[in-house]
Formats: C-alpha cells, structure tokens, sequence
C-alpha cells in the first residue's frame, strides 16, 4: 500500500469505541424484548383471559348462583348428557320472572324474546377454535369442577374468562388430571375445597375412578 | 338476522311440531321470511353455531392463532321443546321414491337441517344401506339452482306468480268433466297417490291420466303376461339360488331390490355358509353384475336372446327337462349361427340349472324384449326357480312407452287442451321420435311440476316448484308392496308443493295438504282402534310391516305362450350386428340414472364402476370393435340413427361385446342447473318409441377430434412397460382363488408372499384400551359406490369439478380400485377381454405409517386406539405424507374448495366434521367422529364399547355388509375374527406398513370342467408373482 | 497491461503440460498494482455501459415476474401448479434442489481446496462464493412457498407456543431447514470475511466521500497490519475446517428427503454421495459457465487464467463420471435386490412416459462432459462454456427424473398418474434465474469479484523477500523484469 495513503486510511474514529457495547445491547436487549412481547402478548393469557362482553341482559350470575345459590344445572341443562352446557331458553328465566321482578327494565329483551320467540343473543364468552370439539359431559361425568374451567362464576357480576383456554393450558389438565378431580357431587359446588390435600385426593380418584384423559389429536380435533 | 332466529324456532320441522304448526299463520310466514324465494344472496345461514363450526377451518385460516376469534353470539330457543338438545342429532325414518318403488332411510338431522341418508333396517329394500343415488338426493334438497318460484310463461315473456295466481288460473280448466284435460306423471308406488288419482278420475271422468318413466321394468311385466295371462311382479331370491343366470341383467345395480339382492347374493357367496351363487352373465356391456360373474359371456344385447333359447334347447335335449306343450317351441333347435363360447356358455349353464333344479333362478334385464322374459319365465317355472311373483299393484295400465305415445297422438291431434305434467322431464326424455317438446307448444295450457326449471318447464307455460322429498309428507310401497312412510325434515325450502298436493288440488277435492292426505288414506288400511298409535308407529320404523303383497303362485297361460314363441322367433332372427351396423345400447347411467340427477355434485363426481370416468357419459366400445372402426381411445365418435347424430368420446372398455355399444342416459342436459349443464351427450336423441333400449343398425365413425375423459384412474390404454407391470402386481394385490381350490387349501392366498424379514426402526406401541381396525371382503364387494358417496356426505367432501379431476385431484376419501386382469403375455393392442376385480381402497391407518414419520409438523400422528390421525388444523400443507403414502390414499385441498358455498350447501354440512380450507392435508379417519360420539357415551355411561357400535358411514351403508370395523383388542369382536381368517391379507404387507384395515380375498365358483378362468387366471398371476420376489 | 500484450493471446495459455515448469496462476506482465487496479476497476467504473444495464433490467424483470407468481401462489393456493396426488413433489422441490446443487461449487472452493492447498483456488474462490450465497437465497425460496398453509411454515421451527407442540423431529424436511440455515450462515460469514481486506483497499482507492464511507465501514476498520492480517488468516482457516463438512452434510441431507422415504426410486442407500457429488458437479458447471463470459468482458484473462478453466473441467469430468456411476449402480441395484417395484421403477425412467426426461439427463450429464478427455477441446472456451450450461440442463433434469417419474408411478398401478407442469411453475422457476442474476449483477457492480489479496499471495511478487525458498509454493522461476512496487 502506498506510504502517503496510509494516514488518512479510515478507521472508525475514537468515539466510535463507546458504541459498541451500545450497539451489543441495543441487539440483545432488542432481541429479547421483541421475544417476550410476542410470546407474551400473542398469547392466549393476554389476548383471552378477562374478556368480559357485555350481555343483552346484566345477567348476575353472582346473584342467581352466589346468593340465590341456584345450581348450574337449572340453566346448563346439556352438561351432563351433551357437548354444549346450553344456554337456557328465554322461557327458563321466565320459571321466576313471571313473578319475580315481573316488570324490570333489564328484563325487557327476555321478556320480548318470551312472548315473540326471539331469541335473546346472548355472546359467547368461552369460545373455542371451532376445529375443537370440547365435550361437558365427558368432563363433569369424571368430577372436573365447573370452577377449573370457568373460575368462580358465581362470584361474577359479569362473565369474564378466567382461563387461557390454550391448547398447551387443555393439554397440561390431560397430562395431570389429578391437579383437578373431585368427587363427582361436588363438581358443580364452586366454592368446595378438598380437605385433603388436592394431589392426593386427584391421584386416589384417578385410580377409583381409572381416569386417563388422552392425548390424541382427535381427542378433540376432527 | 332476525329470520334466523324462527329458524331455531321452527327449525324442528319433523312430524312432532309440524303437525301443529303447518297450518298457523306464523308457520307460513315465518317459513317466507325464512326462506325468501327471490332475493337468494340475503338468504340467511342455517344456525348460527352450526355455520361457524362448519367455517371453522376457514376462521382458523386467518392465521393469527393467539389473537380473538370475531365475536360469536349463542342464539337459543326462546322456548325449547320437549326432549330436545340443541346439537345433539336426531335420526327421522321417511323414505325416497325411484322408478316406481319406494326405498326407506333413516335421515341424520342436526338442529333440523338434515345432513345425512342412510338405509332403514326394517326396511324390506333397504336392510340399512342405500345405494349411492339414494344418499346422494339429500345434495338435491339444498341444491340452489332448485327453482324457487312459480312462473308463468306467456308471449315470450316470463312472470313470476304465486300458488294462488295459479290455483286462480286453473281452476276453470280443472273445473269441467275433464274432457281436454290430461295428466302425465311418473310411475309412483304412493298408495296415498293412487286415492289421490281416482278421485281426480272421478271428478273429471274424461281425463287422461299417463304415466311414464324413461327407465322402467315395463319388458319384464309384459312377459309375465305374455305366459302368465295377467301382469306380475318378479322376485328373485339369490340366498337360495345355488345358480344365477343373468341375460342383460344386472340385479345387484339396476333391480329396485338391488339393494336386498345384494345382500342375499353375499350371503350365498359366503364360502362357508353361502349355497353359492354360481353366477352365470351373458350380457353386451359389462354390469356389476358381471363383474362378480364367475362364467361371463359378451354377446350384443341382439343376441342375447340367441343364447338364452340355446340353454332353452339344451335343457330339453340333453337335460330332460319337460316344458308344457304349449312351450314346446322353445325346445326347437334354434338353428341361429352362435359363437363357439356362447356354446360353452350355454351347455354349462344349461348343465347347471338342471343340477340345481328347485335352487336356480333366471334373470332377464329390463332392456329384453317382453318375448324374452316370457321365455325365462316359463324355464324358471318348469325349473322351478327361486323366482317369486306379486299382482302388480296397477295390472291394467299400459307400459309407460305405450303411455307416452298415445299422450304424444293425443297432443298431436290437439285433442289435449290442459296438460298437467307431474315431475318427469318429457321434454328431453321422451321418446325422440315423437318430438315430445315440440307438442307441448300444441297444448293451451300445460303445466309442469317439477324440482327445476328444467327442459320441461321451459317449454311450458306453468312451471309449478316441486317439494324435495325430504321436504313433504308422503308414502310408497317397497318393491314387495310394504308400505313405506315418509315425513318431512325441515320446512319445504322453496314453498314446493308435491304432485299429490297438486292432482289433489285438480281433483277439486278437499283438504289437499299431504300431512292430511297421508293420514286419510292410511286410516283406510290402518286398525281403527288408536289410529295415533298406528300412525306414531309408522313414522318412527318408516315402514309398517306385514303389509307386503301376497306372493302368488301364477300358472302358465297356454293361450298366450303361442305369442310368446312367435316373439321369440322374430327377436332369434334378428341379424348379427356388425363393426359398420353396430348396435348402441342405451342405459340407465350408474350415477345420475335417467338424467334426474344430473345437478347433482356427488353423483356427476362419482366415477363410474367400470371406466372410472367422471363428468361425462361415453361411448363403449370393445377393443376389437375399435381397432375395425379405427377409432382410438377417447376419440370423439359420431354416432347415427335414424337420421341423428349424437358426438360422444369413445371409451375403449375389454369385455364389452363386439360390435355392441353402450351408451349411458342422462347427459347433455340444457337446463340442468349450473352444475348439469351441458355435461356428456344426450343418448336421448337416438332412443325412439320402437326401440327405446338397442339401437340396432346405428353407424359409427371416429371424428378425428379427441376428447380427455376425466377418469379418476388409469385408463386401460397405456404404454406397454406400465401395462405389463400392472397386470403383474393385480394379482398380488387382490388376492383371488376358486372356491374348491380355497377348501382344499386355505392357505393359498398366503402361498407367494415372500419377503425379508419385516424389522421396524421404531418401538411398537402398545395398547390397553381399543385398537380399531377394518377388514373388506373383496368376495363380497360388489363396487356399487355407495360407500364413496356415504363417505363423501358423512365428511364433508368437497365437489371439485372435472378441470381438477382431470388433473387427479379429485377429493373423495375412499375409491373403489378397478384392475382388467388380462391373460398374460398380451399387449394392450391384442386385447378384447378381460375380467374385472373391484377393491376399495382407502387410508388402512398403518401400524407403521409412512406419513406419520415424514410430516415435520406432526400433523398427522398415531392415536392410542391405533389410528392415523390427521390434524388439518397444526397441516402446513408440505404434501410429503402424500407422497410417502404407499397406497396414495391421501387427498390434497389445492384450492379452497369450500369457497363461499351457497348458503343452503352449507346446511348440508357435517357439524361434527371440520370443513377443511385450502392448502391442508386431508384423509379418512375410519370416521373419528362417530368414534368419539360413542366412545364418550360409553364411557359416560361406564360401560364398554360394544361390538358393531361404532360403524363408519362406508361400513354402515354397503349392501353386502363387506366392509366390518372394530376392535382388535378384543379377540371376540367381529373384525378380529375375520382377521384370523385364512382369507385375510394385507396389501403391501412387504413394505411392513402393517396396515389395520385387511382385506378378505376374493372366491369364484366355477363349474367343474369348466377349465382355468378365461382371463388372467389367479394361477397365473401366482405364478409371476412367484417369480418377482422369488 | 500493453495493448499488444491483449492483441496477443498466445502469452495466455497458461496450460502446459511440462512438469518442470509451474503453470503461472497469473499470467502476463501483472504486478500487484496491476491486479488492484484491473479488479478494482471494474467496481470503480464511474458509469457502466450499456449493455450491464440491459442485462440488468432483463434479470430484474425476470425478478418481479418470480415475486407475481409467488404472490398468485400464495394468495390462490399451491393448485396453480402442475401438482397433484401421486405426483405431490414438482417444480419447487426440484428448483430447490437444483439450486441447493449449485450452492456447493462455492464453499468447496473455499474451503476444501483452501485446506488442500490448492492454490489456483484463489482466483476463482470470491466468484464462485458470491454464486453459492445468491443459489442459496434462490433455493431457499421455494421450501417456504411450496407448502400450502405459507403462512404457518414458521411451524416448522422449533419455537416454544401456546400449542405446547413441537415440531417432528424423525422428518427429514425438518432437517433440511437446520442444514440448509446452517450451511447459508457459515457461506456467508466466510465470503464476507474473506472479502474485507479488498473491500479496505477497495476503501483506500475511493474518490468520493460517499464510496469512502460505506466501504469504510463494510470493511470493519482494515488497517492491514501484521496483527489483522494474522487474526485474518486464522480465522480464515477456521472458517474453512468448519465449513468443509457441511459441504458434504447439506446435500447429503438434501438427499435424505428422497432416502428416507419409502418410495420406490427414492429409498436409495447411495443418494448422499450421489448427490454431493452431483451438487459439486453442478454447482462448478454454473461457476464456468458465469465466468467465461465475465472474464472476458471485464478482461479478467490474465487473472482467471485458462488454466483454472482447464482445472474446473477436470473436476466436472470427475464428478459428471461419479454421477454416471451412480445412475448405473442405481439400475444395477434395481435389478439386483429383486425388488419388483425398484426395478419397475427404474424400467419405467428409461422407458416409461417420463423417458423424454431421463435420457437428456444421461446424455448431458454422462456423454458431455467425456468432451474433457480431449485437452484441445476443454481448453476451447466456447466448448466448455456450451458443455458447462448443457451440464446445468442435465442435473435440473436428474432431480426432475427423481423426484417426478419416482412419484408418478408408485406401488398401486390405480393411482399411477402423469405431471404437468403449468405457466405458473415454468415462470417461476425462470424467475429464481432472475433474482440469481440480479443478484450477480449487482455483486459484480459493487464488491471485488477476484479475491485480490488472495491472488497476491500466489503470485510471485509475494515471495521476493524469501529467496531461498526457490521452488518452493507459487514462486514461478524466472522473476526478471518484475519491479517491486
């Protein structure tokens, strides 16, 4: 190389020095942020859990199932025989309401579909992909608690997701059903605490009751 | 949506609540709203769950998993009725009328929109299954080219109108003692119709009433009167037979019995407990029936007589049969020129039948003329055959081509002023020669009903919408007479009325509804004590039983043999067609019958049995004739009769009798719908009063032009290295022995399997539970179809068109392999005939499954009950487990076939099936879904799983029972024990796939000395497939 | 250089035979400013002509028609392809393989020969390494769009969801996504690290601020001290130990795809060798075929020597025999297992619908290259540049004949069906040469395409200051006349 070119040869300039580790963790940090805003806010924990629509009608299930304590069976008539819990006709609420609370506003919508046979539209608040195939029954019928699922419902003024409902969240139930069980009569008693400790209790009513949820992709796709 | 939501409401459209609701106000109206004839696009979707579970893979499409599916709003009733779980499906028994008889079905309903047909067990014709046309009509109920809306056409213009307007218009002309006034229907079985039609008759004395069919067993009523004196209704019993001898005939395709004829055929097929069915087939074009024939004959449908009378003769000369003096010239030396094998044929036959006297039965096809089916009348009385007779329901009314021609005078003469048509199509499928369409322009005022707005209808001046038959209440008689039920599934979509609600609007007499209708003229059979009780009874079995026709014991009428041997005699004199005056025989097609089917997806999809051809209908020809006329394979031919000319590609098919073409009915429709229009050639053109089956004397000459038929297969031509290899592999892959041959040595399916030791890279896996598994009787599969389009109904299949299935992407889970099995040694040039061997073939779930291996997804995994599961929703779509797939039995979605179906398609939709989206994987599953269904309930209700619990639709619907599904694990369930079966073999058992679903090998029953098999004998085979993995 | 000495080009073959005499790896009176100048020339050219823009345009155009039919793939589905069931493989995979093959030339230079110390490497290594980065990028293309749900192939990498699935690992697609990442990373950390010393001088020579900056920077500081040269050199080995094996993994892998299924013509024991050496054999027709005519424009003779030439068509004399072998042992093998479905299989390539195929294949890859045996011929340039691109016809046809006649017909003679490829599938493969020549273009406009430093080193100049090492390395006898800048 020629002698007179060798000085004004360019080198990055002092200054320069103090960037690189800036520039190192400006790449790793950057990495690592983008890495959790993604896993994280893609997934279903931040996208689903606390969605909370409001209804047609200000159903309180607080009320009905938490003070009145009505069992969920009254309304979810399918969920011991059918897939679908079912959400009850109109002509359910008016059992009651004929009488009670016979001339509330907020009852109006129900009141409308009673008499037309409208519908009231209610919306969906636990809604799975529709290539999954959920089954109630197969579920209560095994003693998995309502509340493992849908969480205290009756504490809820207003119905929100409590669950991520993710495949990984069904899958981590089926690997360890035993974190859930319960004895049967209490699968719709939200507020029931084992008095045993909950792995014992799971692991003896996996075996009484032979309980080995699988883990075939047509458990619930088809 | 507001309509919608009645849709929930008066969703339940079966018996329990129509009954009630018919008649309210709120149920017409809602049903209007619900169902707006005209403005189609606003058409709003069944349910609004059901339609997003059925969007569901196109939701999921979108891509961002984690992110919130659109907001889904749950609609329930406003007021649930009893016993009803919304999502849960309910199965109704009603019933579906061809050609004059009634089949039974269960119908599948989800949250009132019926998805699904299949057999009714009580049924006398159905025993559970349903050929595939059957399951196929349910497409035609949601088919949106359906017409809508009555019209009315006048001075070249077109108004829409209402049934009032029209029942206004009409009535004048319905009003008087009916002189002007005709009435052409189709041939119906409806008890309810016949009340419904006297009572017109009797209103309007003077009134013509016609009934045709273009395809009807006419021939065969009229020989029963040519010997019997009175008109019957023939019967075969195959269980019992120990020989069939099939002349044209196709019992196991085209009988309205097939269905039970198939059944009884595998019964006595059975190499065990069957009395075997020797069957013997002379016949021009190769049937189902042929296939499974263990001595086949191709002769020209002219001919077939020629071969008949020869047996007739032989019987008496050299078996001593003795026939009634009046029969005598039927011994005669027939003295007609007769091929060598048509010889051998006959004296084997002959043989036969006097062996099993009291044990055979002789069927003669509904193309024969009436002469010939006299002659096998009087053979099967003086043998005694396992032949059974019925009255005719209708004795006196004259044969539907007879109908139509004094109908057509009638109109030439301008005799007719009204003309009431009822469903049919005259228009495209009359007789050609009496120029049927043009007449109606004669007619003043001609009505026609029907499902579209079809030839017919455009060339009159009312066209009235007829109700689906799963829309209306109705009944009919079963081939034997039992009377058959039928009830609407859901609300009659388009406002369609069914031809006894409009004859009973004609006669003048009230009330008119079916509902109303039916229960009348059921209390007139019915015990009076609890009427209700007999009628909830009806509707639940679909069929009342006890109520088949006496059988009769008819004896021979001397007086008319005489005729009947004159008729003979000028059919046995007939000339010899010719490769340049060949006859065409035109048919029934296997898919879309006489044309009424045209518009339907399933059924136009459907490959044919023997030429695997879709879309299309063509010219049969055998090699020979071919090779003479210098026609190639696929060349369009011209084809002339009586001064027509219809073009139809050719189809080169072995085993097709020389000289004799076969050409398929139902094409070339104009006014089909978007889906009919304009598919294959109509053989209409060339079908003429006198000679409405065998064209005789018809020339034909190649055209130069060639046409690509769209096969699902491999066609017969091909170049010589792949045309020798495959007649190599066919008798390896499905297996074939004699019947004694198997007695003596069970083992020999098993004699040429050689292969290294079969060593896995992976762990076996082991089972507790279930594992399912299949085993297919090759003995017993008859190739009908059916259970490819139960297959295709149950899982959503989509349609794809002929563009895709000429590129081989055609969808359907299961196919039905054909093979030509051809003597060895022989270039496809040298080729005339060849036998036939059917083999379904679908996923078989290895043990060791390729596909499961190579998806770098896992998509496709092996479940704890032993099946290969495909996941479409985690399918990127690399298409590797296709190619690694040994039996190619994997479908590819390369475009989104589902795109914006009609909105009434989508109610067909299987909600408990994903509706796959473009760019996924797909297969069949052995029905996971019916799997799941019964597995949940058992286990809800701790029991086990019985035994024949879960049946996949294919299983559930084929005739012969020759698919069996179960489990392995327990050694007593059926599939398992026809595992262990010396018969039970695996295809590609050497790759160690170790598939689940085994097949049964295949057993011909040849007579003794009737020398090897003429074609490709599984000796043969045997011993090429000894030499190549010697 | 004078202009007699371009008028004459006798002084240019470089190609004796005479052991006694070392070939030179640059011929003419070149000096190391010489070489500078006429490699950095070509980058400095103030405005290129004419012609490089037309070229340009041509292989952009080519570019944008790739992209509108990858938009119309993506956006219809994978049906605008000729593709089917049985024949669930075409276009893509072949292209992709094809590519993958060409891919190869690069790193072995580089790398392989780097460690065999074979020197007339150094001319040749940049070029052909530029080649393999752009296939690369070319062959990565078509594994992402030919699957059918594109926008779920990130399932393929084993990512951590809320699935909790993982992908399968026993798939040997799967392996090809490691090999074929790993192999383009390490091509090009070596091309780029390789080509910092002549981006400095590159940097050294530049006239404007704008040239001076970027190049400054892209030459991470090149003070071409003792220090850097000697990191330089390590590193420089390090990189060609680590990339030797994957020259021999990534398509070894590549074959896998085909090995480690069960189809008959794909379940073949020798497909890795097979395709390595098929994938060398290949990737070294393209460098020739590339650079003939690039030397020649840019009047590289006196670098990129006919001797290197002569030495690349040895090498495909070599492979090209080594995939002749493989393709007999194939049919051998066939016959010989008595496997009734391979030997069908290999009856039915010679024979069957696709024969049209497999015989271009067998006379462009087997009978062209013999061509080499005579001297003569392969020192005729237009001969070997004709033979090179025959040879890239030839081995895009092989993985045509593999992956289209093996699928189309497999066992059941019922599903036996026949490919045709559409529009869509032509124009996109035609594409890919686009974006691979726009890629080149660029390359040869704004990097060093001649690894000068390299080819430095092998001249003689680089070893005046050791005399005594006669004979020794690149040292070509006579120096005389040679003056030492």
């Amino acid at each position: 190389m020629n002698e007179d070119k060798s000085n004004d040869i360019f080198i990055f300039p002092k200054w320069t020095g103090v960037l690189r580790p800036a520039v190192a963790i400006g790449a790793l940090g950057g990495l690592l942020y983008a890495t959790v805003v993604v896993a994280f806010g893609f997934s279903p924990l931040a996208t689903d859990v606390g969605y909370a629509p409001v209804q047609p009608v200000p159903y309180s299930h607080a009320l009905h199932v938490g003070q009145l304590g009505m069992d969920c069976r009254y309304c979810h008539t399918g969920v011991e025989e059918a897939a679908n819990a079912l959400i009850p006709p109109s002509q359910t609420c008016m059992n009651c309401h004929k009488a009670v609370r016979a001339n509330s506003e907020k009852l109006i919508p129900v009141f409308e579909s009673y008499s037309t046979g409208m519908p009231v539209e209610w919306i969906r608040v636990h809604d799975l992909p529709d290539y999954v195939y959920f089954n109630h029954s197969a579920h209560v019928r095994r003693g998995v608690g309502c509340v493992s699922c849908h969480g205290r419902i009756d504490t809820m003024e207003v119905v929100s997701q409590q669950k991520p409902l993710s495949m990984g969240w069904c899958l981590e139930c089926h690997r360890k059903p035993e974190q859930h069980l319960r004895p049967v009569e209490f699968v719709f008693q939200l507020d029931w605490v084992p008095e045993e400790d909950q792995l014992a209790l799971g692991t003896r009513l996996r075996e009484t009751h032979d309980i080995n949820p699988p883990q075939d992709c047509n458990t619930c796709h088809r | 949506m507001p309509p919608m939501k009645h849709d929930r409401e008066t969703g339940l459209t079966y018996w329990r609540s129509l009954d009630e609701l018919a008649q309210t106000p709120e149920f017409q109206e809602a049903v209007q709203r619900e169902f707006p004839g005209d403005d189609w696009d606003q058409l709003p979707p069944a349910t609004r769950r059901q339609f997003l579970k059925v969007m569901g893979a196109s939701l999921a499409m979108a891509g961002l998993t984690a992110c919130r599916w659109p907001k889904e709003e749950i609609v329930p009733f406003a007021h649930r009725p009893e016993g009803r779980t919304p999502g849960v499906p309910e199965h109704f028994a009603t019933s579906m009328e061809l050609g004059g008889a009634a089949l039974g079905m269960v119908v599948t309903s989800f949250d009132g929109r019926p998805i699904k047909a299949e057999g009714n067990r009580l049924h006398p014709d159905s025993l559970g299954a349903l050929t595939a046309i059957a399951q196929a009509d349910i497409l035609q109920l949601y088919d949106p080219d359906r017409s809508r809306r009555l019209l009315l056409r006048e001075g070249g213009q077109q108004y829409v109108k209402g049934w009032s307007d029209f029942e206004a218009a009409a009535a004048e002309h319905f009003a008087g003692d009916g002189t002007g006034v005709a009435v052409l229907a189709g041939s119906s079985s409806s008890p309810t119709r016949a009340m419904v039609r006297d009572r017109f008759l009797e209103a309007h004395p003077n009134a013509g009433w016609y009934e045709y069919e273009p395809i009807s067993r006419d021939n065969e009523r009229e020989g029963t009167r040519l010997v019997f004196g009175r008109a019957f209704r023939v019967h075969p019993k195959l269980d019992e037979a120990g020989v069939v001898a099939c002349f044209d005939a196709d019992p196991l395709f085209d009988h309205p019995s097939s269905l039970r004829l198939a059944r009884e055929f595998a019964a006595a097929r059975h190499p065990e407990s069957g009395i075997g069915a020797r069957l013997y087939v002379a016949e021009s074009s190769y049937s189902l029936t042929g296939v499974r024939a263990d001595h086949r004959v191709a002769v020209p449908s002219s001919r077939v007589p020629v071969v008949l009378a020869r047996v007739a003769h032989l019987l008496v000369a050299e078996h001593h049969i003795e026939l009634p003096a009046a029969a005598a010239g039927y011994a005669g030396e027939a003295g007609q020129e007769i091929s060598e094998n048509e010889v051998h044929f006959a004296e084997l036959l002959a043989a036969d039948l006097a062996k099993f006297r009291g044990g055979g039965a002789i069927l003669v096809g509904p193309r024969q003329e009436p002469a010939v089916h006299a002659l096998a009348a009087v053979l099967n009385q003086v043998l005694d055959s396992t032949v059974g007779y019925t009255t005719d329901p209708d004795p006196d009314r004259p044969s539907h081509i007879e109908a139509i021609g004094e109908l057509a005078a009638a109109m030439a003469s301008g005799s007719v002023q009204t003309l009431l048509v009822l469903g049919g199509n005259p228009a495209y499928d009359a007789p050609a020669d009496l120029r049927f369409g043009e007449l109606l322009a004669k007619v003043p005022l001609s009505i026609h009903l029907s499902l579209y707005d079809d030839e017919t209808s455009q060339r009159c001046i009312w066209h009235l919408p007829r109700a689906h038959g799963l829309e209306v209440w109705g009944d009919g008689a079963a081939w034997d007479g039992t009377l058959t039920m039928r009830q609407p599934l859901i609300a009659p979509l388009y406002d369609g009325r069914t031809a006894t609600e409009v004859v009973a609007f004609a006669a003048g007499s009230k009330p008119t509804s079916g509902y109303e209708l039916v229960r009348e003229n059921l209390r007139s059979s019915a015990p009076a004590a609890d009427f209700e009780g007999f009628w909830r009874r009806a509707l639940h079995d679909g069929t009342v039983e006890g109520t088949a026709w006496d059988a009769v014991q008819p004896r021979l009428n001397p007086g008319r043999l005489a005729v009947a041997v004159d008729g003979l005699r000028a059919l046995l004199d007939a000339g010899l067609p010719s490769a340049d005056r060949p006859e065409v025989v035109v048919t029934a097609d296997s898919r879309i019958w006489d044309g009424r089917f045209a518009n339907n997806g399933w059924l136009q999809e459907l490959p044919d049995a023997l030429t695997k051809v879709t879309w299309d209908n063509a010219l049969l020809m055998s090699p020979a004739t071919a090779r003479e006329l210098e026609i190639t394979d696929g060349e369009i031919a011209a084809v002339e009769s009586g001064g027509v000319t219809v073009e139809v590609p050719t189809f080169v098919l072995p085993g097709q009798a020389r000289s004799s073409m076969t050409l398929a009915l139902g094409y070339g429709r104009s006014a089909a719908g978007q889906v009919g229009n304009g598919v294959g050639a109509d053989a209409y053109q060339l079908r003429t009063a006198r000679a409405p089956h065998v064209v005789s004397g018809a020339t034909v000459r190649g055209t130069g032009r060639s046409y690509h038929l769209a096969t699902t297969q491999d066609h017969f031509a091909i170049d010589t290295a792949g045309f020798k290899e495959r007649n190599r592999r066919v008798g390896e892959l499905v297996r074939e022995a004699p019947l004694n041959a198997y007695l003596a040595n069970p083992e020999v399916f098993h004699e040429h399997e050689h292969h290294p030791p079969l060593i896995s890279l992976w762990k076996d896996q082991e089972y507790e539970g279930e594992q399912w598994g299949m085993a297919i009787d090759l003995n017993t599969c008859i190739g009908c179809n059916a259970c490819v389009v139960a297959c295709q109904a149950e899982n959503n299949i989509p349609v794809v068109g002929r563009e895709q299935v000429l590129n081989q992407r055609e969808m359907q889970w299961i196919r039905i392999d054909r093979y030509f099995k051809t003597e060895p040694g022989l270039g496809s040039a040298e080729i005339d005939n060849a036998d036939v061997v059917f083999q379904p073939m679908t996923c078989v779930h290895c043990e060791n499954a390729p596909c499961e291996q190579v998806c770098p997804v896992a998509a496709t995994q092996h479940t704890t009950d032993g099946l290969n599961a495909m996941v479409y929703n985690r399918c990127v779509g690399t298409r590797y487990c296709s190619n690694n797939c040994p039996l190619k039995v994997r479908r590819f979605n390369f475009f989104n076939y589902h795109k914006d179906p009609a909105d009434t398609t989508k109610m067909q939709f299987n909600p408990e099936v994903t509706v796959r989206a473009r760019g996924v994987m797909e297969k069949c599953t052995f029905c996971v879904q019916r799997i799941e269904a019964v597995r949940i309930g058992a286990r809800n209700d701790n029991r086990p799983i019985a035994d024949g619990e879960i049946l996949p639709a294919c299983a559930q619907t084929c005739p012969t029972k020759a698919i069996t599904f179960g489990n392995l694990n327990d050694p007593k369930s059926s599939v398992s024990k026809l595992r262990e079966e010396k018969r039970s073999y695996a295809t590609l058992a050497e790759l160690n796939i170790r598939p689940r679903a085994h097949y049964l090998g295949r057993l011909s029953n040849r007579a003794d000395g009737a020398g090897p098999q003429g074609h490709g004998t599984p000796h043969g085979e045997a011993e090429s497939h000894g030499k190549e993995t010697a | 250089m004078s202009d007699t000495a371009i008028n004459s080009l006798s002084y240019l073959d470089n190609t004796g035979v005479d052991p006694a005499v070392r070939a030179r790896l640059v011929v003419g009176d070149n000096d190391f400013h010489s070489v500078t100048d006429t490699v950095c020339g070509i980058v400095e050219q103030p405005k290129p002509p004419k012609f490089r823009w037309d070229a340009l345009a041509a292989s952009s155009s080519l570019t944008l028609v790739l992209f509108a039919c990858i938009g119309y793939l993506v956006t219809t589905g994978i049906g605008v392809w000729g593709l089917q069931v049985p024949v669930g493989w075409g276009y893509a995979i072949v292209n992709f393989v094809f590519w993958v093959g060409i891919g190869h030339a690069g790193t072995l230079i580089s790398a392989i020969l780097f460690l065999l110390r074979q020197r007339w490497r150094t001319s040749i290594n940049r070029f052909a390494e530029a080649m393999t980065i752009f296939a690369v990028v070319c062959a990565g293309i078509f594994p992402g769009i030919h699957v059918g749900r594109i926008w779920f192939a990130y399932w393929l990498f084993p990512i951590p969801n809320q699935m909790s699935m993982w992908p399968n690992f026993r798939s040997p697609l799967l392996w090809d996504v490691f090999a074929v990442g790993t192999y383009a990373t390490v091509s090009l950390l070596f091309w780029y690290m390789g080509m910092i010393p002549d981006l400095a001088s590159i940097r050294d020579r530049a006239t404007t601020k704008l040239r001076f900056y970027i190049y400054g920077v892209l030459s991470l500081g090149w003070r071409s001290s003792n220090r850097h040269w000697h990191r330089f050199e390590f590193a420089y080995l390090l990189l060609a130990s680590l990339a030797t094996p994957l020259v021999l993994s990534v398509h070894s892998v590549v074959s896998f795809d085909f090995a480690v299924s069960i189809m008959p013509g794909w379940h073949t024991t020798i497909f890795p060798p097979y395709f390595v050496a098929g994938a060398i054999f290949s990737g070294f027709a393209m460098v020739v075929t590339l650079i003939i005519p690039t030397r020649k424009f840019f009047g590289l003779e006196e670098i990129i020597t006919a001797r290197h030439l002569e030495n690349m068509a040895k090498i495909m004399l070599a492979t090209g025999m080594m995939v002749g072998l493989a393709y007999s042992t194939e049919f051998f093998i066939a016959w010989y297992s008595g496997n009734t479905y391979e030997a069908f299989t290999f009856l039915n390539r010679a024979f069957g619908p696709y024969a049209w195929a497999y015989w271009t294949m067998v006379t462009c890859n087997v009978l062209v290259p013999q061509v080499f045996w005579i001297r003569k011929l392969r020192n005729k340039t237009i001969v070997l540049w004709v033979a090179s691109i025959l040879i890239n016809v030839g081995m895009w046809f092989e993985r045509f004949v593999i992956v289209v006649s093996s699928l189309s017909r497999d066992y059941l003679p019922t599903s036996w069906g026949y490919y045709r490829p559409t529009a869509i599938d032509v124009m996109t493969f035609v594409g890919s040469f686009g974006l691979f020549f726009t890629l080149f273009l660029l390359f040869v406009r704004f990097l060093p395409m001649v690894g000068m430093a390299e080819v430095k080193g092998v001249m003689p100049q680089a070893h005046l200051d050791r005399p005594g090492h006669r004979g020794h390395g690149d040292y070509h006898g006579d120096i005389a006349g040679v003056e030492v800048v």
